[in-house]
């Protein structure tokens, strides 16, 4: 008799947080579905359910390998762990004696299991230097919602636990719906629109929404922050702003008011190409027809304005008084088991630390916690040496931050790089040692949630392949080579200690999977209360919610938001602008792909095998491109291949990429493909916010031209391209 | 009785997901869909509108049906149209006379394993035991026939149980699918097709569906006050872990 066991985990396939129910027949997962007991009730997306073509996938990273060739030649010679972690352990050290601290980086991918590892990690070393896409991802938002909530984090109230939900939202350049992105799940959102009033959709492209929704404004890539003044001046002018809020809990509606009198519609219009009548709607929508929420996508953040995108946002909620009411934007409470990312707020940063991030003197918002990864990029590229050991979990540095080539180019200056990972990567190849890492169906750790109303369990269901190991536990390994006091005997004792305060054990905790404060638990207008601030009030300096915002002012920033042309448009930079006609953005959301992650799931790869571009049919016409050419997309800095989409609904003066894109079946050399399609072959960092330092990676401009035939037939392509080739892996 | 279904294309997002829940449910040979998402093309050549979820219909004259010369293909009493796969001879009439493409043959080809040249993963080869497929056979959506059966066994009403329902169905993170007796007018689907004008895609070849779609615009609730089970989230609950001290520190005053 076959032993069945079902375990109950929780996926991390995107930001997370699906409860999973996991069959296991003698060892061997024989089935994946949704936990009808969970928050998601049941629900999967597939690139959860996919999860299982992780296991026994061939691509998989099994042992420790240190190079034994040139960086990106793809030779290797298998190492023990001990080897692996002790090497580590001594390059940490003797860089630290050396040159400091802060010369030891410490990088993540996206916000999940590992970030809080990551950071106790690096500052258990003394440096603050981490490596984190959070400037082009979220962070942006935690920082400016910081300005009003103290503590930083406005959700949308999706949940009816105040006894509604919102009548008006804005999907402003998101698609929750298919990527479930920074932990706010796509079930949530798609419930809360069966109690919705109007759905008003900002996005360049047409999505399976915007012809459903109340209305769609189709935006022109980077020139969110002129609709959001347009739409608080039209607000203010017609007088439909929250009297009541605004009077009592808001502070600067006076300058507001003055800087936003700079953005009438007709302007806002024409900046950001949508109909004014539409703007107008969009506004008295959102002001009369209130409780709303406005779900804000990190396209935003990965623009040169995106600190006062955002800021316009945030005072759009302000001036409807759209915060901490049921069905707005509100700041969740924690469960018993307090802030899960106290595991690395318990080492403070030192200002010794601090003065050592880069590009903290100039990205001042960014360097709360982090370094900012193009100032880094610039410097090795100068052939300094602001780093000298990287230790990288997860993420693709080459393939996520602006201007592909200097990023490999400045990497291949550090003097010791180790990846952990699942999968052979970008970063893998330029590696010095790599690490094989376990996937969340292989590793007992706790799901932290970005909203922070809960935390799950992820219960182990298989044996990782080979060596791998949970990142928990390398992080755990390596430091306490490096600073034993700092860190666990084991992993159970550091999840132990991250739930203590609960109080309860981690073998407890993984039975039960949840731990959580919803429900009438909550807490609503916080700032009525002595929540926040004895007497009532938001945590800022005034007291109130800062529409025009003291700290920004006393760091050296103005106060208001405004809107600023990115660095290359068709009007910041008309000269360019005739050799590069057409306005690129990239990294749209794909529900089969997490940014640059599952290429190497065969059930994902079938779903987009090749990167697409959509380009609108007349404009393809124009180019003389069909469905399914393969095409050229040139910026000054280079230019990558893409499949062609012929698609009405996007502009006829925009075309979108396909972001984050290698090949992971591409031989080592060469990166894995990393220089064939991806578009930030074509960005660069020239143009950076001066809050966040993020660069303008989805507004800048391009042009498009048919790839001939015998361009795919070159060596470098072909394997890739023209499957009689090869094309293996993928031979279906 | 009659299993039918309802896609709403209002809230379908295009994820995807209800393909890979039944390519796990039916471990699927990696070049077999059977639910798929097809573009939905406007008059103009090369211009794509939008993608549907398609799955086989069920159809209550199923072309399919009639045209297999082994009787493999058959229509249950509750308008499940399945095909035995041990009786199948593999002459692919059925496929040219669904006229909504809805059928795929099996070949070798279409059964490269997940990844060609390498071992089989262990769940590919647990698959071949617990839901074997035969190469040289037709395959299509058969409503989770075996979920359904299962679960009426149970006492289990398809639709509403977890167990008795369709996997696509289950996964649907936007809700989207909903699953029913077409033949009661007070089941789910029945009122879905009533109240919201459902169509069935291609009515004039004149097979009649049991799959229907509604579509429409998002928003215009009556109202937006949450069901007391969502304002207590009840489902969840009473998975919190709250100890008697942490109450006392944490819990509502
Ligand atoms: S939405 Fe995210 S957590 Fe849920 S199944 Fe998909 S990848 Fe997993
Ligand atoms: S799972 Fe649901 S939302 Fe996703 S494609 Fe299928 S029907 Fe549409
Ligand atoms: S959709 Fe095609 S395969 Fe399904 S029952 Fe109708 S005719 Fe047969
Ligand atoms: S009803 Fe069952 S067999 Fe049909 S598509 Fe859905 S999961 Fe697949």
């Amino acid at each position: 008799m076959a032993e069945k066991k079902i375990i109950k985990t929780t996926c991390k396939s995107c930001h997370g947080g699906c409860g999973v129910l996991v069959e296991v027949t003698d060892g061997v997962i024989t089935h994946i579905e949704g936990n009808p007991e969970s928050a998601t009730r049941g629900t999967m997306c597939a690139k959860g359910l996919s999860s299982i073509q992780h296991i026994d996938n061939p691509y998989r990273i099994t042992h420790p390998y240190k190079r034994t060739g040139e960086k990106g030649e793809g030779k290797w010679k298998q190492i023990s762990w001990d080897e692996a972690l002790d090497t580590i352990a001594a390059k940490i050290k003797e860089a630290s004696e050396k040159y400091g601290p802060w010369t030891v980086a410490t990088s993540q991918g996206t916000g999940r299991g590992y970030n809080r590892y990551v950071h106790r990690f690096s500052r258990s070393m003394g440096s603050a230097n981490v490596i984190s896409p959070g400037y082009i991802c979220h962070s942006p938002r935690i920082g400016l919602y910081g300005l009003i909530t103290g503590y930083g984090r406005l959700y949308c109230d999706y949940h009816g636990w105040g006894g509604v939900f919102p009548k008006t939202q804005i999907s402003w350049a998101k698609q929750l719906e298919i990527s479930s992105a920074d932990s706010e799940m796509a079930y949530w959102y798609t419930k809360s629109l069966d109690y919705c009033k109007n759905l008003i959709i900002v996005d360049p492209r047409a999505t399976a929404f915007t012809s459903r929704a109340t209305l769609w404004l189709q935006i022109r890539p980077g020139t969110d922050a002129a609709l959001a003044l347009g739409m608080i001046n039209i607000i203010i002018q017609e007088g439909l702003w929250d009297k009541e809020f605004v009077e009592n809990w808001t502070y600067g509606f006076e300058e507001l008011k003055n800087r936003a009198a700079e953005y009438p519609v007709d302007k806002v219009s024409e900046i950001t190409w949508i109909p004014k009548e539409k703007i107008i709607q969009a506004a008295r929508l959102f002001a009369q027809d209130t409780p709303g929420v406005i779900q804000i996508g990190s396209s935003l953040e990965r623009q040169a304005n995106c600190g006062q995108t955002i800021r316009a946002i945030i005072n759009l909620l302000g001036i409807t008084g759209n915060i901490e009411r049921p069905g707005s934007m509100i700041s969740w409470v924690l469960p018993e088991t307090g802030l899960i990312e106290d595991v690395f707020n318990e080492i403070p940063l030192t200002d010794e630390m601090r003065s050592h991030i880069y590009g903290g003197d100039k990205f001042k918002m960014g360097a709360a916690r982090t370094c900012n990864p193009d100032t880094i990029i610039r410097e090795l590229n100068k052939g300094e040496k602001p780093i000298r050991v990287w230790i990288s979990v997860g993420g693709q540095q080459i393939v996520h931050l602006a201007s592909t080539q200097q990023v490999v180019e400045g990497l291949k200056n550090l003097d010791f790089l180790v990846q952990v990972d699942q999968f052979w990567g970008p970063m893998a190849e330029m590696a010095d040692i790599v690490l094989p890492s376990a996937h969340w169906l292989e590793l007992d750790d706790i799901y932290d949630m970005h909203p922070r109303f809960m935390i799950e369990a992820h219960n182990k269901c298989v044996e990782p392949p080979g060596e791998a190991m949970s990142d928990a536990w390398i992080f755990n390994e390596i430091g306490r080579r490096v600073v034993p006091e700092y860190w666990f005997k084991d992993v159970e004792t550091l999840l132990d200690h991250e739930l203590r305060k609960a109080p309860i054990t981690w073998k407890k905790f993984s039975e039960r999977t949840v731990s959580g404060c919803f429900g009438p638990d909550q807490k609503y207008y916080k700032y009525k209360t002595d929540y926040w601030r004895k007497g009532g009030g938001f945590p800022t300096p005034t007291g109130k919610m800062e529409l025009y915002s003291t700290v920004l002012e006393n760091l050296g920033y103005d106060p208001l938001p405004f809107f600023k042309e990115p660095g290359e448009s068709p009007y910041s930079t008309p000269e360019l602008a005739k050799e590069y006609p057409l306005v690129l953005t990239t990294g749209f959301r794909s529900p089969f792909y997490f940014l640059a992650q599952y290429r190497n799931i065969p059930w994902l790869r079938t779903f987009m095998e090749y990167p697409t571009m959509q380009i609108n049919p007349k404009t393809a016409k124009e180019l003389g491109i069909e469905d399914g050419d393969f095409v050229w997309l040139e910026s000054p800095r280079g230019k990558i291949i893409q499949k062609a989409r012929l698609f009405p609904g996007i502009d006829p003066r925009v075309v979108a990429a396909t972001a984050n894109w290698f090949y992971p079946e591409a031989p080592a050399q060469g990166y894995r493909g990393v220089f064939i399609s991806n578009p930030n072959i074509l960005t660069n960092a020239n143009y950076q916010d001066p809050m966040y330092g993020s660069p303008d990676l989805t507004c800048l401009i391009c042009k498009v031209y048919k790839c001939k035939p015998e361009e795919l037939k070159d060596p470098k392509y072909s394997d890739i391209f023209i499957k009689e080739h090869g094309g293996k892996p993928w031979a279906w | 009785m009659r299993w039918g279904m309802v896609i709403n294309l209002k809230k379908c997002t295009r994820c995807h997901a209800c393909i890979a829940a039944c390519r796990i449910e039916h471990f699927l040979p990696m070049g077999m869909n059977w639910p798929r998402l097809i573009a939905w093309e406007t008059d103009v050549p090369g211009e794509e509108l939008t993608t549907i979820p398609v799955r086989c219909n069920q159809c209550k004259d199923a072309p399919c049906v009639e045209v297999c010369p082994a009787e493999a293909t058959k229509k249950r009493e509750d308008g499940i149209v399945y095909v035995d796969n041990d009786i199948c001879v593999g002459c692919r009439y059925c496929i040219i006379a669904c006229p909504y493409q809805n059928r795929t043959f099996l070949s070798r080809d279409k059964d490269p394993g997940y990844f060609p040249g390498y071992e089989r993963t262990r769940f590919e080869k647990a698959g071949r035991k617990i839901y074997p497929h035969v190469v040289g056979t037709t395959e299509k959506c058969d409503f989770c026939m075996e979920r359904i059966d299962a679960g009426l066994a149970k006492g289990l009403v398809p639709g509403k149980d977890r167990e008795a329902t369709p996997a696509c169905v289950n996964t649907c993170q936007s809700r989207a699918l909903t699953f029913g007796d077409l033949d009661d007018p007070e089941s789910e689907v029945s009122k879905l097709i009533k109240e919201q004008n459902a169509f069935q895609l291609h009515p004039e070849y004149g097979t009649d569906p049991a799959v229907y779609y509604i579509d429409g615009k998002i928003g215009n609730a009556p109202s937006n006050i949450a069901p007391r089970e969502e304002q207590t989230a009840s489902h969840i609950q009473h998975l919190s872990t709250m100890e008697e001290r942490a109450k006392q520190i944490f819990g509502k005053k």
